[in-house]
């Protein structure tokens, strides 16, 4: 088969989806309308843990408007299928409206349904839930950890004690919030034994299959849509309490209900990043090559589910290194689940490994890139795997180039500028992206433009952009005559939007099925006595804007619309898939090199971020606008991972008290100024017809330890808690 | 959101009827209506005085100014003369972010209520919203929370930055009754601490309208500025501030007027930061003595501890700022 000119795929493109987003024609989960819907609050418990003794409806079911008010005492039992799928993480999954207990504060204890918002509104605060509370365990640092998943190679405490230069590290990291803007919200409507489901969700295939399980339907009698994402950062990546409750009232109240979560019910009814307890012991030669590593990881999880994530992958894969071991605990705590948070497991373990790396070059009088180089592994040394490609050394070298790394001055409070002490500092991240089986379907039609499907969701990475450009290439038609849908479970499966998978996997799946689909209609051509291609070797046809020809002589050829009239034909049509990286056995990681400048007020204990840079080895860059836009938004979560987001818990009651975008502070223009991406160029074909890794997790790991760095380049004071605050630095 | 009704009224004596008779007076709502909203504030009525006269911005003789209690926040910080006369009450409007400043206005900015995150959720226990049942800051999550001007009761501190400015420059309140008699307050008096009743946060009475604030005229030249420490750079409540006005004569500091933000439960006047300057000449070793006086008598609680010192570099710096203006 001829390679296809690649005209869409590499180009700086907006996003095909801008003008519907900016003129709010766009349609969110809570946008959508339906007849005679009806809004549905939740009314969230107000102890930690315990059981409710009595709820009195009354004055909401008398309030003008309210339709019914939905609790364990008058809720319809629900069949809570088993489902190890749709993300639910190892555990007995929260039953809504099934019982008296309550697990954490916040869960939902009732739902008011009424025929406006206001009304349901009103309603849900006259409510009166009586309880018998029970003090909740929220402090990981009080609570008993679980059995730990442990890992090891070699001796670790004897590699350890035979190092010349030892550290040990402990790091304290803030549990923090996705608050994607968009908040959660759902739309629910039965029609008979039938139910659709308008969800803000990063994977409908999961949201469908669980809705099925907890509702004992068919699979074929659910379908979940969702088109548009306003941000997600992983939040939507399993489906949660409040949409069971959506459609749960809409069953009972025989009417499709809306139900939008409060900013503050995004803060309970909805996952986080763990807080993390993570020490560290790190042992070296004088010379900085690494020997022993001994990792103790505890985070946060519920009672009643064990939330895991890849916190393992940095400590064994980033440095070479004989002697690892680990211990990883969950702590069961009465709160809700966690969920993954971009660059999950990565983002934590690397803050503490970074900032581990810089104490050690420090200790050592060795330039923080130099001893990381002198630690790069030749193969991934927990499989023995070849790295697919591993680049990391050259984005060292971009990095430090353009950033200007040698002006650092290694010597602490050593650059000043009035008031503010400066420093710079750097981070290596990586990343263990996602390869998923997927399928899509890509149909030409006889006027010339295509349609392409796969059950896949943009939160945000501009997946209708990319993908729309992946098919134009491979159809060889133009970004406006090509329309990729996407976000409904009736379109071919796809794997959750996350893990930075996306582009390798439903990317694969989607040139699969265009590469098909454009086979045919090469096939018909040179097959057709009327055709101009007639008799032209089928792999020397290439199709560009619509036009097959012969590369050999680019005057002979035809478009596909004549093609297709002469044969009377509406479309060509055909399935793609991709089934994984198959028999590929490399260790497949993207990587970046992160470096900050930053200021500290020297008395006043401020850090404002000046500028930073990322350097990425994340293969190939298909949409580079929008990877602009992916890693620039990476900095910036890693910018409020280090200074500023903390999701506080009250201990007495449970209560999360900064449940506002007011009190949980995320970063604002005024503090990032100058940030900046570059790309390393080049493939990485493992396992994936792209060339590419994945992009949207890399850029945010490493982000808040090259800050910190940053911050004891300006200081001397090794922080090594996040957020890092003014008091710290005081 | 609670029911209420909702009236507009197109004059003083208009407004003041229905505020005698339980009116809330609403203008820019930004504190207001998001209080209702969480159910914190349930008025019954409310009375939308936005379209009163009250929105002039008027020089006093000997050079003064006087704000209508409706002169929205941007157009303040706009005005030439607040920005010539008192640049730390212009800087100070500026600590809130553009969109509250073309809503809110001066006299509602002097009425917004804490932003104590207990106070705000109508599920903890807090003696400003419910008088009585006890105050779940103090022993909870109090890094916001104040180190001065606290008690048993309360610790919630005040959240607006242009009363900082107006506290330190002894700005006066006018206000008019239902009975139609004027009065003016101190500013020092307009504002209450908690004491046993913090449910009580300004010294107004039913009915009462706030028609303008007034800062006083001071002796010429007089350097000023105001400066707010945050977290973020921006759209974001102070951790700790400092208003700064100096009138510096022959070398040596004849008027000195200074107040903290961010860390008391009312805009702190610190007077004796002033007393320590007066009289005296600017010099690093008297910034860094008077404002060695910032936190007198703080008693802070377990996650503000860091205020105590950050007030006093706080301090520090915005008197060597403003003593070293040119």
């Amino acid at each position: 088969m001829s390679p296809q000119p690649q005209a869409a795929v590499g180009a700086p493109l907006s996003r095909v989806d801008g003008r519907l987003k900016v003129t709010g024609q766009a349609e969110y989960a809570a946008e959508h309308d339906l007849k005679g819907v009806v809004h549905a609050v939740i009314v969230d418990a107000a102890i930690g843990r315990g059981r409710i003794t009595a709820i009195d409806a009354r004055a909401a079911e008398k309030h003008a408007g309210v339709l019914r008010v939905i609790h364990h005492g008058n809720a319809p039992k629900l069949p809570y299928r088993d489902n190890a799928g749709s993300n639910n993480p190892q555990g007995r999954r929260l039953r809504v409206f099934q019982d008296d207990r309550v697990f954490f504060h916040g869960q939902p204890v009732a739902v008011v349904v009424a025929g406006t918002l206001e009304a349901a509104q009103h309603g849900a605060s006259l409510v009166k839930v009586r309880y018998d509370a029970d003090k909740p365990s929220t402090d990981i640092t009080k609570a008993e950890p679980g059995e730990p998943t442990p890992y090891a190679r070699g001796d670790a405490e004897a590699g350890l004690s035979s190092s010349a230069v030892r550290l040990d590290l402990k790091y304290e990291l803030a549990r923090n919030h996705h608050n994607p803007m968009e908040p959660h919200a759902t739309v629910a409507q039965w029609d008979g034994n039938r139910l659709t489901v308008w969800d803000k969700t990063q994977w409908v295939m999961g949201t469908h299959d669980e809705i099925a399980a907890v509702f004992d339907l068919p699979a074929d009698a659910v379908r979940v849509i969702n088109p548009f994402v306003g941000g997600g950062f992983g939040s939507g990546l399993r489906c949660w309490p409040h949409t069971i409750v959506a459609a749960l009232a809409a069953r009972v109240t025989r009417r499709p209900v809306k139900l939008v979560l409060s900013r503050k019910q995004m803060y309970f009814g909805t996952g986080f990043r763990p807080a993390y307890e993570y020490r560290l012991r790190l042992g070296s030669d004088r010379r900085g090559r690494l020997n022993a590593a001994i990792h103790d990881i505890d985070h946060e999880t519920s009672s009643y589910e064990t939330f895991s994530e890849a916190v393992l992958g940095a400590g064994q894969m980033m440095y070479s290194m004989p002697n690892v071991r680990q211990a990883y605990r969950q702590v069961p705590l009465d709160v809700n689940t966690p969920i993954w948070m971009r660059g999950p497991g990565f983002a934590p373990a690397s803050f503490v490994i970074e900032s581990a790396m810089d104490e050690l070059a420090t200790e050592l009088g060795i330039d923080p890139i130099e001893l990381r180089r002198r630690n790069e592994p030749a193969e991934d040394e927990s499989t023995n795997e070849q790295f697919s490609t591993r680049r990391l050394s050259e984005c060292y070298t971009v990095g430090a180039r353009e950033f200007g790394w040698d002006r650092r001055n290694p010597e602490p409070r050593s650059t000043r500028e009035g008031n503010l002490l400066i420093g710079l500092g750097m981070a290596a991240g990586a990343y263990d992206c996602g390869r998923y089986p997927g399928q899509a379907r890509a149909r030409l039609d006889a006027d010339g433009t295509a349609v392409v499907e796969a059950a896949t969701t943009d939160m945000g990475p501009g997946t209708y952009t990319s993908q729309t450009q992946v098919a134009a290439d491979a159809l060889g038609l133009t970004m406006r005559t090509v329309t990729f849908r996407l976000g409904d479970s009736e379109y071919p499966f796809t794997a959750p939007h996350g893990g930075s998978s996306t582009m390798a996997s439903v990317g694969s799946a989607v040139v699969d099925a265009c590469n098909k689909v454009r086979r045919q209609a090469i096939k018909l051509a040179v097959e057709d006595r009327e055709s101009p291609l007639y008799g032209v070797n089928a792999d020397d046809v290439v199709v560009r804007n619509g036009r097959l020809y012969d590369r050999n002589n680019t005057a002979r050829g035809e478009t596909y619309k004549s093609l297709l009239a002469r044969h009377d034909r509406s479309r060509l049509e055909a399935n793609g898939s991709y089934e994984g990286p198959g028999s590929d056995r490399s260790a497949y990681f993207a990587y970046s090199a992160t470096f900050a400048e930053v200021s500290v007020d020297a008395d006043l204990g401020l850090v404002r971020v000046r500028r930073m840079l990322g350097v990425y080895d994340a293969g190939r860059i298909i949409s580079p606008k929008l990877a602009d836009s992916q890693a620039l938004g990476g900095i910036v979560g890693g910018i409020g991972q280090a200074l500023l987001e903390h999701t506080v818990t009250d201990h007495r009651d449970g209560r999360i008290v900064n449940s506002s975008l007011a009190d949980y502070l995320v970063p604002v223009n005024a503090d990032v100024p100058d940030l900046k991406a570059i790309y390393l160029d080049g493939e990485d074909n493992a396992g994936n017809l792209l060339g590419v890794k994945g992009l949207g997790e890399v850029v945010q790991v490493g982000v808040a330890a090259a800050i910190g760095n940053a911050v004891f380049n300006a200081t001397g004071r090794r922080i090594r808690q996040l957020p890092i605050t003014a008091e710290a630095l005081l | 959101m609670h029911p209420f009704t909702y009236t507009r009224v197109s004059s003083v004596r208009e407004a003041l009827d229905a505020g005698r008779s339980g009116g809330r007076y609403i203008a820019g709502g930004t504190t207001l209506v998001d209080l209702m909203r969480e159910t914190v504030e349930t008025p019954e009525t409310l009375v939308d005085i936005s379209a009163l006269p009250l929105s002039e911005i008027t020089a006093i003789a000997g050079g003064g100014i006087r704000i209508g209690a409706l002169v929205p926040m941007a157009v303040a910080t706009a005005d030439p003369k607040l920005n010539s006369l008192f640049p730390v009450a212009a800087q100070a409007l500026r600590g809130a972010s553009a969109q509250l400043r073309n809503m809110a206005t001066i006299g509602g900015n002097i009425m917004q209520r804490t932003r104590c995150t207990y106070f705000r959720d109508v599920t903890a226990d807090c003696n400003k919203r419910e008088p009585g049942s006890g105050c779940a800051a103090l022993g909870g999550y109090n890094r916001g929370h104040a180190i001065l001007g606290g008690s048993d009761h309360c610790v919630a501190t005040h959240a607006s930055d242009f009363a900082v400015a107006l506290t330190a420059l002894e700005a006066t309140v006018r206000l008019q009754a239902p009975d139609g008699k004027d009065r003016s307050l101190p500013f020092a008096d307009f504002l209450l601490r908690p004491g046993s009743t913090p449910q009580r946060e300004q010294n107004i009475r039913r009915g009462e309208l706030i028609t303008a604030v007034e800062i006083p005229a001071y002796p010429r030249p007089l350097k000023s500025a105001y400066l707010k420490l945050r977290d973020r750079q921006s759209y974001s409540f102070g951790l700790a501030s400092a208003a700064v006005a100096l009138h510096i004569r022959g070398g040596v500091i004849r008027e000195a007027k200074v107040a903290a933000g961010g860390v008391a439960t009312v805009p702190w006047k610190l007077p004796a930061v002033e007393q320590a300057l007066i009289g005296e000449r600017p010099s690093d070793r008297l910034w860094a003595e008077a404002a060695g006086h910032a936190s007198d008598g703080a008693r802070p609680l377990q996650h503000n501890r860091f205020k105590v010192e950050l007030l006093k570099r706080t301090v520090e710096r915005q008197l060597r700022t403003v003593g070293e203006m040119e």
